[in-house]
């Protein structure tokens, strides 16, 4: 419990940086259990040894002692003069694995079996890479976020046990990048609402395409497969896209849903789940939240902000 | 019918990693059991065998391991089979069966590099027990062998990504070794060498060669010990070789079947009663750990002034048996010098109490040869006669008689020299020197069972001669009123060349030495002379390094009355030295920057000061580029020597910080920059 509370206020004291220098004062070394058992063993053979008079015997003890000590130097070794920086990593759906990018890179020797991880999640989740001399490697880690929202990159551990596997070096970095989590969709996702009618453009309205084509124009790279007039194309070679700007004049405004006033996540999952069924519907929506209001628009980039917006709210997306 | 893939025979940097690392471990156990083959009993060299191959088999089609269930089994019947064979679970011989058939068993659950750890401790534990058997030089390659490639293994283990190269692996762990060699060294010399930290075991003593017990008929088949039980070295007049008897236990108890050291009793300790003639021989000599507590001295070796056997910090008495006592066991390589005088009389010249005891026979045993003495002696020829000529009686009757020497003479029963004696006349030394002590006791004439060595080998380039476990010997001594102790080796009447060709009969066999000496015996003998000759180098510099070798060096160090405190503080303060070095390399990496940051520090500081922005990942052409957009033409030859950089740094052939010359031209453009721009401010 102590011991916990201790190894929190320690990792909390570290500071948080976007690049991480592997230096004699980041690096910590320990004993492992085989080194233990290592130096268990030698002390029967030196016994042994003692006992039996053996020069060969402690020749052989002493060699090993050796062995053992360089093997420390060339553990810490192989971490030393390292830099960790990591690529932000693109944001997630809530509960889902995040994967992130630590890039090693060695401006010295080659370096081997560096294992990357998460920290206090044991070994067995890390990546191993080699890095070999003068060079970079890239590990990637993946991570489950929790809720949404921006949060800062897990604290990431680098360890090694290079070359003898008797000593363990590592080192405990705290990323200053941050992971944008998207709420939950919600599953299975509900239909969505009906879009309202803009002044001056009332059209019979229905669910699935909720566009009406008006024309055809030139085919501009990112139009959906749909769009595309194909018995023109057949015909004359042409490639055409029906225009569906005119469409605009039907507007899907996505707002929390009442039905779930009572529980805000809720609410928002549902409006996620909403925003990526209009964008794969290729509608314009806008996102009307309490004291926030994004305005119809559709693609990609319009698609994230809305995303950012829910995984914010309330407390804004000026970030 | 189930087919296996196996890889063709150039596969093995085609098989996959886990079973490369597997057949890897395998060779590394097989290579580390190997030496103990030849002290194994048969069982467990079959069983380990059996299961590494079946090991590498596995591995190399792949196949599932056996359950638990199978090796807890074959572990039963290894230990049923060493209890068996060897009677106990925890001696030696016991302890190094039970290691070796761990250690395959383990081989039998490790799956790869995973768990090799086991192995790892299990292997160097297996390494140390072979020094029990030999400290010589092959055993030392062997076991440096082994601990090359338990470390590589342990290497392998710890390199988790992809398939390194076997070679790598060896690569790396060797220069992890040699990183360690300057400790192993200082440790080595220097630690205190301190004698035994609780009584040796039973098992520690020898097999063969010298015991303080005999059993006469007990061995049926002599090992013919090839291991080399001293070394001597004479100063200048080498005698007879039939005269080279190195005097060991002197067995004068005799229960019926087993011949024992008399116990050390006042009249044993006291003085021994030696009358040397002649002149005497100096000589050196290098004893093996030969774990008993006497020195096997040529017969004879007073005490004398200039010659005294120097054991420093060691007792050495000899005592009424001209035997030298020794107060502690020798578990180590000694060296020492003295004097011997080849002709001798010693022992009382009146008959005393001991001497009686000297003549003593158990009642009932061995009756046929009690009464064939009784006869012999009550021959009107022979009733008044001298010891000398009753031993000279029995000489003659077994030269006369068929008796014939053999290293293999079969096992005897209760009385044993009756059936020698009388029924088989087959034996070795020691049948021939109880039946003569048993049958001049039973004359009446004080006598006992010396062993020993007896013999040398023709001596090598240095002059050392070396006598071998092989050169174990049983003689009989005899009282003859008048003299004293006198030596009879009967042995010499059946197999003179035993005694005076000063050779092991049989000749050490293997297979390779074996096919050379047929082929070319002087080329065999002068390579096993060369060998001998390094081994024996090797044994005087490094395994004969003791505590006297310690003070010795610590004095050449300029300490006049060395003691283990002083090793100690050398060693620590050693150790000490090595940290600290250790702490200034460090401090000194941190400080280390690499000249091509260190030259773009410089770089940005001096474009800085004339105001042009730069930023830390900017190539020195970008830098260059910014130069002449902001500076135009002034600025031309130092962006001409930023885009010179540039090539250098990343231009193709090698990435070479550039040299002074370079430094130079740069600050002379900077200067010059300078200069204009103060000339012309903007």
């Amino acid at each position: 419990m102590i011991l916990e509370w201790l190894a929190r206020y320690l990792e909390n004291r570290l500071p948080r940086s976007d690049s991480w220098s592997l230096t004699q004062s980041s690096i910590y070394i320990l004993p492992t259990r085989a080194g233990w058992a290592f130096a268990a063993t030698l002390v029967v053979m030196l016994l042994a040894s003692i006992n039996y008079q053996l020069n060969l015997g402690y020749a052989l003890t002493f060699l090993l002692c050796g062995v053992g000590l360089s093997g420390m130097v060339l553990t810490h070794a192989n971490l030393r003069g390292l830099t960790l920086r990591v690529r932000s990593p693109a944001p997630v759906f809530a509960d889902e694995p995040a994967a992130m990018d630590v890039v090693l890179d060695n401006t010295g020797r080659e370096r081997s079996g560096i294992g990357l991880g998460v920290h206090r999640t044991g070994s067995t989740g890390m990546a191993w890479v080699d890095v070999a001399a003068q060079a970079s490697a890239t590990a990637r880690l993946s991570f489950v976020t929790g809720r949404r929202g921006r949060h800062v990159l897990p604290t990431i551990q680098a360890e090694t046990v290079f070359p003898l596997g008797l000593f363990r070096a590592w080192t405990v970095w705290r990323p200053a990048s941050e992971v944008l989590v998207y709420p939950r969709p919600e599953r299975p996702a509900q239909a969505l609402p009906l879009p309202t009618p803009v002044a001056g453009g009332t059209r019979s309205s229905r669910a699935g395409g909720g566009v009406e084509f008006e024309g055809v124009r030139a085919y501009r790279r990112g139009d959906p497969l749909r769009q595309i007039v194909w018995k023109k194309l057949a015909r004359s070679n042409e490639m055409v896209s029906r225009d569906a700007s005119t469409g605009a004049s039907q507007q899907l405004w996505l707002q929390l849903p009442a039905a779930l006033a009572d529980d805000p996540e809720a609410q928002l999952s549902r409006l996620v789940a909403w925003v990526l069924a209009a964008d794969r519907q290729g509608l314009d929506y806008g996102l009307r939240l309490p004291g926030q209001e994004l305005p119809c628009g559709s693609g990609e980039s319009h698609k994230r902000a809305a995303l950012q917006a829910l995984a914010c709210w309330p407390e804004g997306n000026s970030r | 019918m189930k087919r296996y893939a196996l890889p063709a025979p150039s596969g093995w940097t085609h098989l996959p990693r886990e079973a490369r690392d597997t057949l890897f471990q395998l060779a590394v156990v097989a290579w580390t059991i190997l030496p103990h083959t030849a002290h194994l009993a048969p069982w467990c060299t079959a069983l380990a065998a059996v299961l590494l191959v079946w090991r590498g088999w596995l591995a190399l089609t792949n196949a599932a391991m056996p359950g638990r269930a199978a090796v807890i089994a074959v572990l039963a019947v290894a230990i049923g089979l060493t209890l068996i064979t060897e009677r106990t679970l925890l001696g030696k011989e016991a302890g190094v069966s039970m290691l070796v058939v761990l250690l395959a068993l383990k081989m039998m659950e490790v799956r790869g590099r995973r768990d090799a750890l086991v192995v790892f401790f299990l292997g160097f534990f297996l390494t140390l027990t072979q020094c029990l058997y030999s400290q010589s030089l092959l055993i030392a390659l062997s076991m440096a062998g082994s601990a090359w490639g338990l470390l590589t293994a342990q290497v392998l283990a710890s390199m988790p990504v992809g398939k390194p190269s076997l070679a790598r692996a060896a690569g790396i762990s060797a220069r992890t070794a040699l990183l360690g060699l300057p400790l192993m060294a200082a440790l080595f010399l220097l630690f205190p060498r301190i004698g035994p930290l609780w009584g040796l075991p039973q098992d520690a003593v020898g097999r063969t060669g010298l015991s303080g017990t005999l059993r006469m008929g007990s061995v049926a088949d002599l090992a013919n010990d090839d291991a080399i039980a001293f070394r001597i070295r004479f100063d200048d007049a080498v005698p007879a070789a039939s005269s080279l008897y190195f005097r060991g236990p002197v067995l004068s108890i005799f229960d019926g079947q087993e011949w024992r050291s008399s116990p050390p009793s006042p009249a044993a300790r006291s003085a021994p009663e030696l009358r040397p003639q002649g002149t005497g021989i100096g000589y050196e000599m290098i004893l093996e750990p030969i774990r008993l507590s006497l020195l096997p001295l040529l017969e004879a070796t007073p005490p004398h002034a200039d010659g005294l056997p120097m054991l420093p910090g060691w007792g050495s008495t000899l005592d009424a048996q001209l035997r030298w006592q020794t107060d502690r066991i020798i578990a180590e390589r000694v060296q020492l010098r003295a004097r011997a005088w080849p002709r001798f009389e010693h022992g009382p010249l009146a008959q005393d109490d001991e001497l009686t005891a000297n003549t003593l026979l158990p009642s009932g045993g061995n009756p046929r040869a009690v009464q064939w003495a009784g006869a012999l002696r009550s021959q009107p020829r022979l009733a008044v006669a001298s010891a000398d000529v009753l031993a000279a009686e029995l000489m003659r009757h077994i030269r006369t008689e068929q008796f014939s020497y053999t290293l293999t003479p079969g096992s005897y029963g209760r009385d044993a020299v009756d059936e020698f004696w009388f029924d088989r006349r087959q034996g070795f030394c020691e049948h021939f020197a109880v039946s003569f002590v048993v049958m001049m006791r039973a004359m009446g004439v004080p006598a006992r069972v010396v062993s020993g060595y007896q013999g040398a080998e023709s001596p090598d380039a240095d002059g050392w001669r070396v006598v071998r476990q092989s050169n174990a010997h049983a003689w009989a001594e005899y009282w003859a009123a008048g003299h004293g102790w006198r030596r009879a080796d009967p042995t010499a009447a059946v197999a003179p060349e035993r005694v005076s060709a000063s050779r092991s009969l049989v000749p050490p066999a293997g297979l390779m030495a074996g096919a050379l000496h047929s082929m070319n015996p002087e080329l065999a003998d002068e390579l096993r002379r060369l060998w001998e000759r390094m081994d024996n180098r090797w044994n005087q510099w490094v395994m004969g390094y003791s505590r006297t070798r310690q003070f010795d060096l610590l004095q050449s160090l300029g300490v006049e009355t060395p003691s283990w405190r002083d090793l100690l503080v050398l060693l620590l303060s050693m150790l000490s030295a090595l940290a600290l070095i250790g702490a200034a390399w460090a401090w000194l990496d941190k400080r280390r920057i690499d000249p091509w940051v260190r030259l773009h520090a410089r770089v940005r500081a001096s474009l800085d000061k004339l105001g042009i922005p730069t930023q830390s990942h900017d190539s020195p052409r970008t830098l260059a580029y910014r130069l002449r957009h902001q500076l135009g033409a002034p600025a031309e030859p130092l962006a001409q020597l930023l885009d010179s950089l540039d090539r250098l740094r990343y231009g193709p052939g090698g990435q070479a910080v550039p040299g002074p010359e370079w430094t130079r031209q740069y600050d002379a453009a900077l200067a010059a920059l300078r200069r204009q721009a103060q000339a012309s401010p903007r």
